[in-house]
């Protein structure tokens, strides 16, 4: 890689970005503008709020009692008295059906019927002839006895004015009250401090400046990764889309400079760009928004407000060291996607679905309790936000454990994209394709004409987010029903085959030419099932450990908890054969014709083997709905995978996935029978806590057995059963560097 | 000196009605230093795409393409420091002008300052560009862009040249200046490729051609050796008969399989219908 290459696109680029109008207009001019802009209409917006206060019409003034008058004369009163004549004639239709009598006596039902239908009419008229927002009543009674009789208010909860008009007439009421009852208490000895609460003082350890970091923190990542992207996607649009558009790409590609130099040369501007955005909108809305909140502050707004301070500089510098990563993450991501596109019109409508991608990674740090752990440092923006955060708090140590973690992360996700985005500069039909003209039928006829024996890439991806799609309508439809054996049978079944073999073998019968080889049945080996069927059992304890490890980092909540106890008695008080078949038997040969099958075989073209590998279990995983199983599972899954790549077929997956679940069955339902340990069994198993687990002895030595069985899988040359051209000449590209090279 | 030699070269996109589309079908030619060899063809024969394939932008899926000697797929950075590819499709910057442009690719390809802006000047002279010099990309004319890519692939002065359909929408005075460059250039010992359609262009410029249609070279000489061979001293007659001549054996071939006949394919894409 030529560095100098970079260097001087990157500078081209940046000129000429700057020169375009457009760019500098949404990236430099619009945040200076936007955050006064829209502080300014907040203020408005505030003042007109303030100045808004409520009617109250009153019916029976007179009958208030005299010494605390409703209508004060202070100034600024929110709520402004109205004096109604209670001898109007709608008032009076109305006051006749609600206020004055007693539903109790109304002579004929029928009438009361229709009364009631017409009220609520009625009801709206008098407010709006009144001009009144809410109505109160206050019977003749009242001045005498103001405990037993209610007050009747008549308000429209559908207008904002009326609830707010009920609700200040509630804390009016209130006031009344407590000095009515002060003035009462006056009167006799025991005083009026009674009836006051214990007075709270409240003592804060963080300082306002902390409190101020806090606030910040939950809101500015987020402000920032919005337009990181933003700010990102549109130079990254104008430089590939818009430069295939405008022809100028091809100068490119026949200079010196390499695609790789090329992508480095642009990615570089896309992140200037990118960060550039971000850290101005920040300072312009950080700016902004101190200014208006200090001055709402001086209004006697609430805490909240009066926290929105300006942010400390420490904190501030976290955030901006922040910026750099997750803007190289979505540089990188956003320059990719703009690759694909034959015009900058395409690029926009990419955008959408990249915000889609990127808005749960930036809303989950946002979630009240979420903090840094293990287990969120691994989520790529995530761990980025949550770790800017944990360092504006001052929690130092904290950060710094979790550093390696969300670093790696973070590298690793950039360095994907950047590879991504380089990929489509390599590929020829990414840049130079043409508008595809044929039409949808042509397209449907072709993909039959068309079809392989195994199938395509894109139909293997198809298949697993379909596969995923049914099982989630499929759990919300099933997600109703009683925990009973025969409940489990229904819905293992109908998920397994309705939603999981079924897509895959449907796909497989219409797009592919041999369904043999598309599910990769191939004749299996009996030395090869003895080995998948010996590594389940010594990987078991590993998963156990690796599975409650996994269990307390992500806990479960109680309901489940309490769901998996009654599962276990369930599978306990079940003939042991129908419980392995259900949840053993049938899932695994499911599931690996599905993952291991299809969805490998499409996968594993052009040797990609380890797109395969990783794409199949991350599909696995997420197949299983809860999260933890889905953690432990893609982990295993990797290992199937890796199994089946070796072996070349689904026999081994499907051998080792059935023990691997039949274990755990057995395991489960044995513990919560209650039996103890058989004898000849005793040296792998041993009681703990009530429950049946590995000895320590076994789980070390099992460590060593796995290792063996897996290096002798290792040993084994891997071999695709579907030979299309390239996997042919890739083997005979093997033989002649003089690797061994076998077929069955 | 065979400073271009192409041997068998194929090339086949995925497509979607025939499954596979053959663009170039086993091409070989060889083109020498102080000659302009011309690629001829209609629309659509391939130039374009041997053309990409010679500067390294696409790869060829089978046969080999050696350019001064260097194989455009394994030294493709040596390759495109020995050409300059001016073509339909490479435009210029809309928003740098003339000389920033060409300044820009002289630092990519590491010329020294000393170096480059000396050549910079010489070059803006002999195309007499010093007009435009600071004219922005958007406000340039054609022929002003044209001189601006040429500026461009001249500027590291390499031994091979290539012309793809350069001539496409200049005016006369812009065209014929044009073509004293390329001549200019023979002159000066580089290898020029040159491809068009207007046969008018191929009389006054090249030395040697070959026509491709359909993806493959149907004949190629010297347009004195053609003239012969084909017994027809009007060029545009004689590309025409032998694209007509290349369809009926076409059309023979496939009657025969008992296949609907593809008469007048040539004429429909040489924009003339059957009388």
């Amino acid at each position: 890689m030529n560095w100098s290459h970079v260097k001087l696109i990157f500078h081209r680029e940046v000129r000429d970005q700057l020169r375009d109008r457009r760019t500098m207009f949404t990236i430099c001019i619009l945040p200076l503008l936007l955050y006064p802009l829209m502080g300014m209409v907040m203020m408005q917006v505030a003042q007109f709020h303030r100045e808004q206060h409520v009617t109250i019409g009153v019916v029976g003034y007179e009958n208030w009692p005299a010494d605390f008058p409703l209508i004060t004369d202070v100034k600024n009163d929110k709520i402004h008295w109205k004096k109604l004549a209670s001898d109007s004639e709608l008032v009076q239709s109305f006051a006749k059906s609600y206020v004055t009598s007693d539903p109790g006596t109304k002579d004929a039902s029928g009438t009361q019927a229709s009364k009631q239908i017409t009220a609520p009419v009625v009801a709206e008229r008098v407010l709006r002839q009144m001009e009144s927002d809410a109505i109160i009543w206050v019977p003749e009674s009242f001045r005498d006895s103001i405990a037993q009789d209610s007050l009747v208010v008549l308000s429209n909860q559908r207008w904002e004015r009326s609830q707010l008009a009920v609700q200040c007439l509630q804390e009016r009421m209130n006031d009344w009250h407590a000095n009515w009852l002060r003035n009462h208490m006056k009167a006799t000895e025991m005083g009026a401090t009674i009836l006051e609460p214990p007075k709270v003082r409240q003592i804060d350890a963080s300082d306002a400046e902390m409190k101020r970091a806090l606030v910040w923190s939950k809101i500015l990542p987020f402000v920032m990764l919005v337009w990181a992207l933003t700010g990102a996607f549109y130079p990254a649009i104008d430089l590939c889309a818009g430069e295939k558009e405008r022809g100028t790409l091809e100068t490119l590609l026949c200079s010196p400079a390499r695609r790789r130099e090329i992508v480095w040369g642009k990615l570089l501007t896309v992140m200037c760009f990118s960060i550039g955005t971000a850290l101005l909108n920040l300072a312009s809305m950080h700016t902004t928004a101190s200014i208006v909140m200090s001055k709402f502050a001086g209004l006697g707004a609430g805490d909240m407000v009066a926290a929105m301070g300006p942010l400390p500089l420490h904190s501030m510098v976290w955030l901006i060291l922040l910026v750099i990563p997750i803007s190289a993450m979505f540089s990188a991501l956003a320059l990719a996607v703009a690759c694909l596109a034959r015009s900058t019109k395409e690029g926009q409508y990419y955008l959408m679905p990249l915000l889609l991608v990127g808005m749960p990674l930036v809303m989950l740090p946002m979630i009240p309790g979420v903090v840094l752990s293990p287990g969120t440092s691994i989520i790529p923006v995530t761990g980025a936000v949550l770790m800017s955060r944990a360092l504006m708090d001052g929690e130092f140590t904290h950060a710094l454990l979790h550093l390696p973690t969300v670093a790696t992360v973070t590298v690793l996700c950039c360095l994907l994209a950047v590879r991504w985005a380089v990929r489509q500069f390599e590929s020829e039909s990414v840049m130079f394709r043409d508008v595809e003209r044929a039409s949808m039928k042509q397209w449907i006829r072709n993909v039959w004409r068309q079809r392989e024996d195994t199938p395509t890439t894109n139909e293997a991806v198809l298949c697993g987010l379909l596969i995923l799609v049914c099982l989630f309508f499929g759990r919300l439809a099933l997600g109703g029903m009683a925990l009973t054996w025969s409940s489990i049978v229904q819905s293992t079944v109908v998920i397994q085959l309705a939603m999981i073999l079924a897509p895959a073998l449907i796909m497989a019968t219409i797009l592919t030419r041999s369904v043999r080889k598309s599910l990769r049945l191939h004749r299996p080996v009996g030395v090869e099932i003895a080995g998948a069927i010996l590594l389940a059992i010594s990987l078991h304890p590993t998963y156990a450990v690796f599975a409650s490890m996994v269990g307390a980092e992500y806990k479960l909540g109680e309901q489940t908890i309490g769901m998996l106890m009654q599962f276990d008695s369930i599978i306990a008080s079940t003939p042991i054969w129908s419980v392995l078949l259900v949840l053993a038997l049938i899932p695994a040969i499911c599931e690996e014709l599905a993952f291991r099958g299809f969805l490998f075989a499409g996968l594993l073209r052009n040797g990609g083997h380890v797109r395969a590998i990783l794409l199949s279990s991350v599909l696995f995983g997420l197949s299983h709905g809860v999260l933890q199983q889905t953690i432990t599972a893609a982990t295993l899954g990797l290992l199937i995978g890796w199994l089946a790549y070796r072996t070349g077929g689904v026999g081994c997956s499907i051998a080792f996935h059935c023990i691997h679940n039949s274990l755990s069955m057995l395991l489960a339902a044995h513990s919560s029978r209650g039996t103890g340990v058989p004898y000849w069994l005793t040296w792998a198993l041993e009681i703990n806590d009530g429950r049946i687990a590995y000895t320590s002895t076994w789980c070390t030595l099992s460590v060593g057995v796995s290792i063996a069985l897996i290096a002798w899988f290792a040993t084994k040359k891997a071999f695709a059963v579907s030979l299309n051209l390239e996997e042919t000449q890739g083997i005979l590209r093997e033989t002649r560097s003089g690797r061994r090279v076998g077929f069955r | 000196m065979d400073l271009v030699q192409v041997q068998n070269l194929c090339k086949s996109y995925p497509d979607a009605e025939q499954g596979e589309f053959k663009a170039l079908d086993n091409v070989s030619f060889v083109a020498k230093a102080g000659e302009v060899f011309g690629l001829l063809g209609p629309n659509g024969a391939g130039k374009t795409t041997a053309l990409r394939i010679l500067a390294t932008i696409l790869h060829p899926t089978s046969g080999s393409v050696r350019i001064f000697n260097f194989d455009v797929t394994k030294q493709a950075d040596y390759v495109r420091h020995s050409i300059g590819f001016v073509s339909n499709n490479t435009a210029i910057y809309d928003r740098m002008s003339a000389w920033e442009m060409v300044e820009y690719f002289g630092r990519l390809y590491a010329l020294p300052d000393d170096h480059l802006y000396p050549r910079m000047e010489k070059i803006f002279r002999r195309l007499q560009m010093d007009d435009f010099k600071e004219c922005p990309g958007a406000k340039m004319s054609t022929g002003m862009k044209q001189k601006t890519s040429i500026a461009r692939a001249l500027i590291h002065d390499p031994p091979v040249l290539i012309f793809d359909e350069a001539s496409l929408g200049l005016d006369v005075m812009v065209a014929r200046a044009l073509q004293s460059i390329v001549l200019d250039l023979r002159d000066q010992g580089k290898c020029i490729i040159y491809s068009t359609h207007i046969m008018r262009e191929v009389e006054r410029l090249c030395d040697r051609v070959a026509i491709i249609y359909k993806g493959k070279v149907i004949d190629s000489g010297s347009l004195a050796d053609l003239a012969a061979r084909h017994d027809q001293d009007d060029f545009e007659e004689l590309f025409f008969q032998l694209l007509m001549s290349d369809d009926e054996e076409l059309a023979e071939k496939t009657s025969s399989l008992g296949m609907p006949t593809l008469n007048g394919t040539v004429a429909a894409s040489m924009g003339v219908g059957p009388l």
